[in-house]
């Protein structure tokens, strides 16, 4: 969700009549946008299509304004005129970052509004949009400063040396991978490249080396700039062209002149940006289904007409252009809600859906709240922590050996690095941090435990515990085993305990629950060695079982 | 006398018993099993006999020593019957076995107290009628008692709880799902590409241990790679080379809508309504409004009937039963899965309009290849505010609380 800034006299000049900040709000909706803040002229606007990325700018919102507030309707045209600056982009590009597409904008007025607006929708769209520049990176140049043809190719990282922007004196590749910020920031996206890609003026001057940085000299846009060159670079064309498109588009509504670039590739030639409309069609039937609405296909034709598609008529079928900055739309479904936007949400009435069903709670959630309900009856306080925990807690400061976990490799903190196995280590985290509150204290959690499990689908095994300790200057474990059986006795299940020894736990003060055989948890009184690591100084007894055969 | 005190006046004391016993073994001895029969209370009898040196036990065998000349308990038993003094000894260990009650002394002692200022009512001052001849020492009334603390719910999960039970009131059934996912359910089946950036190393978690999770039926597998290569159901699709090995891999569930997915491909009722609140795990920078884990409120509803009119009719709904609100409001949104989308903004009565839910219409990319080609709803409540606002709490890492101080004092949410 694209967060961008605006000023709203420069946006009120592009849609050409004045909003107030009031009106604005509404409005900002039918570009998904929403207003964040404002303070004098400096609005702060959250963008929630991450998938449209002409509304990324003063002159995206106001184009889609303009459909719905003035009588500039229908599809937005550009033209683009025919250009004779040839990119010539090497064979050797293949590998290394295969394709561009380029523009450019003449006779471009640019002002703080302008710029401000430019740099944010580059770094938008490469950011959001183009992967964080994996996909799309973005160049402007200052045209009078670079000496058609320009050749995209690769350069040695001792190569060409040359002043990257921001920067006061000339460096090889390598280096400003090394000591540039932005080097820094991008560089990994070169990593183990034997050449670097670049582009290259007739004069043998550095463009830039994308997708990291410009040269200082020719790749610095500011308000004297005249006529722009703009190159995209990437893997991908799909992604490619339309963030070109975007780019021209917002240019051109700029009073800028696009034209277009010869791309000659080793096998083909593109002449980019075409910022023709593209077509598709939606059904009138399909609208109103979807819609749950009545419409004539006249009255989608204007619907849509605001929402910046030019559109047909022909008989239940409605054929539509629109502009080649969009490529969202992939199904008639996408057309629709352009539909409903225009007619506006909250013009339909909302109406309940007349459905027989049977609610019902998961049976394991009804079981854990009756244990909890008999839990809270034996006087315990219920606490709920993270699933997330660390090794350190579940196994070393319980006095037990590693044993297989469900592990995240990419943790934010060593704190939350694993899921836990067990949730006796959280009560015993949740008692070391309350000493200083009066004791007794007695506490149980109901919760989720995940387990490496080969034979699940996940390969891992979610199970449902429950652990309840007691915390207080004398505990015994009559008292915990006591406990243990007033909750199993509740619930009618039989069981035993049999002795065990148990790390955890003092030598002869543990035992196994025992339900059918089979082993459903552990009691016993907490081992000091595992009281010094949590760094208590209370006696504690323990229970931890399973739910999952309750 | 207790109810065991009259049945050993009249049997003897279970180790009386016990000697009783053996003497009628030829060999003066038996086995335990033979024994424990005969023998009222027969841990108890074989405790006392050894300990009085009348039996010693070998193995399993229990051996007569000798028969004592008398059994003084249950003569002391006996006078204090007929109201006699017994030995103070005896009397000490008969209290300790609960055979006698300490009655006889309450109710002397009790019988003194009269005229006099007493702290407790007693019922040997009840039974002796002495009440009617004692003043009771008034009590400071209006002090407030002493502190103590009930056996409680969490909060947080008491809030879970009331909204599970309202889902449920409104009909939908509650759906559960691995807290552990592959990326195909969590992303590829919710028709997001593999290169979509929520799907970044930065927006989502992946595992060290274990990596890669199975995928599910080949048919499903086969539509889904369909939809987003080439597109289904009258869609373009994404356009690009779909990996499965990709879609194996493991992640702790990212949101919700995952257990959608899985439901749908499960085969649901339809008509059905389906909901889930489950816990959710993003790489967040943790701070008040981002805590290191998180619940999400999410269901579907499925129905040939269905379509945007009746989503905005089920938002309404959860505006006005889950928030209490008076007043709604639609607002374009964008989800890769849903299309339309919108969000639902309630005017909540004390916190004004908040964001209460992300909603859309399943796109048929997700909903054909998982076999469902009838309208699904999918919607999302933020609860997390309305939790906060409940609990009033201002930090969301407070919902999972270290702090017993105040979950103790906590008043119940109502």
């Amino acid at each position: 969700m694209p967060k961008i800034e605006i000023s709203l006299s420069d946006l009120n000049g592009l849609i050409g009549r004045r909003l107030t900040l009031n009106e604005l709000q509404d409005a900002v909706l039918y570009a998904k946008g929403e207003i964040e803040s404002a303070e004098r002229d400096l609005v702060k606007i959250d963008i929630k299509d991450s998938n449209r990325p002409d509304l990324w700018s003063a002159e995206g919102i106001a184009r889609e304004i303009r459909g719905r507030y003035t009588t500039k309707r229908g599809l937005p045209t550009f033209k683009v005129a025919k250009g004779k600056i040839v990119v010539k982009v090497d064979a050797k590009m293949k590998n290394v970052r295969p394709y561009t597409v380029c523009a450019v904008v003449r006779k471009l007025k640019i002002d703080k509004d302008v710029l401000s607006q430019m740099i944010q929708l580059q770094e938008k769209v490469a950011t959001t949009f183009g992967r964080n520049r994996k996909e799309v990176a973005i160049g402007y140049y200052d045209l009078d400063k670079i000496k058609p043809p320009i050749r995209f190719t690769t350069v040695k990282p001792e190569g060409i040396k040359f002043t990257p922007l921001d920067f006061d004196r000339e460096l090889t590749p390598r280096e400003i991978l090394e000591l540039h910020p932005k080097g820094r920031e991008f560089g990994s996206l070169l990593k183990g490249m034997g050449e670097y890609p670049m582009f290259i003026d007739a004069n043998g001057n550095v463009l830039s080396i994308p997708p990291v940085i410009n040269s200082d000299v020719s790749g610095r846009v500011t308000e004297k700039t005249k006529n722009l060159y703009i190159e995209c670079s990437g893997f991908n064309l799909k992604f490619l062209v339309p963030a070109l498109n975007v780019l021209a588009s917002a240019l051109a509504d700029r009073g800028g002149i696009v034209e277009s670039v010869i791309v000659k590739y080793p096998d083909r030639t593109l002449v980019t940006p075409d910022l023709s409309p593209k077509k598709s069609f939606v059904d009138v039937d399909y609208v109103n289904q979807t819609a749950g609405m009545n419409l004539s296909s006249r009255e989608i034709v204007e619907l849509l007409k605001k929402a910046r598609y030019d559109a047909v008529a022909k008989g239940k079928r409605i054929e539509v252009s629109y502009p080649a900055y969009r490529q969202d739309i992939m199904h008639q479904r996408d057309i629709v809600e352009d539909v409903i936007i225009s007619y506006g949400y909250n013009k339909i009435e909302p109406v309940m859906p007349k459905l027989a069903t049977i609610g019902g709670n998961d049976s394991r959630e009804v079981m854990s709240n009756k244990v909890a309900k008999v839990m809270v009856g034996l006087g315990l306080q219920e606490i709920l922590s993270y699933v997330l925990s660390s090794k350190a807690n579940i196994f070393a400061k319980m006095n037990l050996k590693e044993t297989p976990v469900v592990e995240i490799e990419n943790a934010v903190s060593e704190n939350w690095s694993v899921f836990r196995n067990s949730i006796l280590p959280n009560l015993m985290d949740f008692f070391s941090v309350n000493q200083h509150v009066e004791y007794p204290q007695a506490i149980f959690e109901i919760g989720i435990t995940t387990l490496p499990d080969e034979k699940m689908e996940t390969k891992t095994r979610d199970v449902r515990k429950l652990a309840a300790a007691v915390a207080d200057t004398k505990v015994s474990y009559e008292g915990i085993s006591s406990l243990l059986d007033a909750l199993l006795s509740s619930f009618g299940i039989k069981y035993s305990l049999q002795k065990i020894s148990h790390a955890s736990f003092i030598e002869g003060r543990a035992a196994e629950v025992v339900v059918g055989g089979r082993s459903i948890g552990v009691v016993g009184e907490l081992n000091p060695l595992v009281l010094k690591n949590w760094q208590m100084e209370m006696p504690v007894v323990a229970f931890e079982i399973s739910l999952e055969n309750f | 006398m207790t109810e065991e005190g009259k049945e050993y006046l009249r049997s003897g004391l279970p180790e009386q018993q016990l000697v009783y016993a053996l003497e009628n073994y030829p060999q003066k001895s038996a086995t335990i099993g033979k024994l424990v029969g005969r023998v009222r209370n027969f841990p108890v009898a074989l405790k006392w006999a050894l300990e009085k040196g009348w039996a010693m036990k070998k193995g399993d065998e229990v051996i007569l020593l000798k028969k004592p000349d008398s059994f003084d308990l249950q003569d002391a038993l006996r006078k204090l019957e007929k109201s006699q003094e017994a030995e103070k000894q005896l009397i000490e260990i008969l209290l300790q076995r609960q055979l006698i009650e300490k009655i006889v002394a309450h109710k002397e002692e009790a019988r003194k107290l009269a005229g006099q200022e007493v702290t407790f009512l007693t019922p040997e001052i009840i039974k002796t009628g002495t009440w009617e001849k004692v003043r009771f020492r008034p009590y400071n009334v209006e002090a407030v008692g002493p502190k103590r603390y009930p056996g409680k719910r969490q909060p947080y999960v008491q809030f879970l709880l009331e909204v599970r039970q309202k889902l449920v009131e409104l009909g939908f059934k509650e759906m559960v799902g691995p807290i552990i996912e592959t990326e195909f359910w969590n992303f590829d089946a919710l028709f997001q590409p593999q290169n979509h950036p929520a799907r970044d190393w930065a927006q989502t978690y992946s595992l060290k241990s274990p990596k890669l999770g199975e995928l599910p039926s080949q048919k499903i597998v086969n539509a889904v790679r369909d939809a987003h290569e080439k597109g289904i159901a009258g869609s373009t699709g994404w356009q690009y080379k779909w990996d499965p090995r990709r879609a194996m891999q493991l992640m702790p569930r990212a949101h919700g809508t995952a257990v959608s997915a899985r439901t749908l491909a499960a085969g649901p009722n339809i008509p059905g309504k389906y909901f889930s609140i489950s816990r959710c795990f993003r790489p967040d920078v943790i701070d008040v409004t981002h805590g290191v884990e998180f619940n999400q409120a999410e269901g579907i509803v499925i129905d040939e009937s269905l379509n945007f009119k009746t989503l905005l009719g089920i938002l309404k709904m959860f505006a006005t039963e889950i928030a209490g609100a008076e007043k709604v409001k639609f607002l374009p949104d964008y989800y890769p899965f849903t299309e339309c989308s919108v969000q639902l903004s309630a005017k909540h009565p004390e916190l004004g309009w908040i964001e209460l839910g992300g909603s859309g219409i399943f796109r048929d990319e997700l909903t054909y290849p998982l076999g469902v080609k009838v309208p699904v709803l999918a919607w999302g409540l933020g609860i997390d505010r309305l939790a906060m606002f409940k609990l009033n709490i201002s930090d969301i890492r407070e919902m999972f609380t270290k702090d017993l101080n105040w979950l103790r004092k906590q008043p119940i949410v109502r």
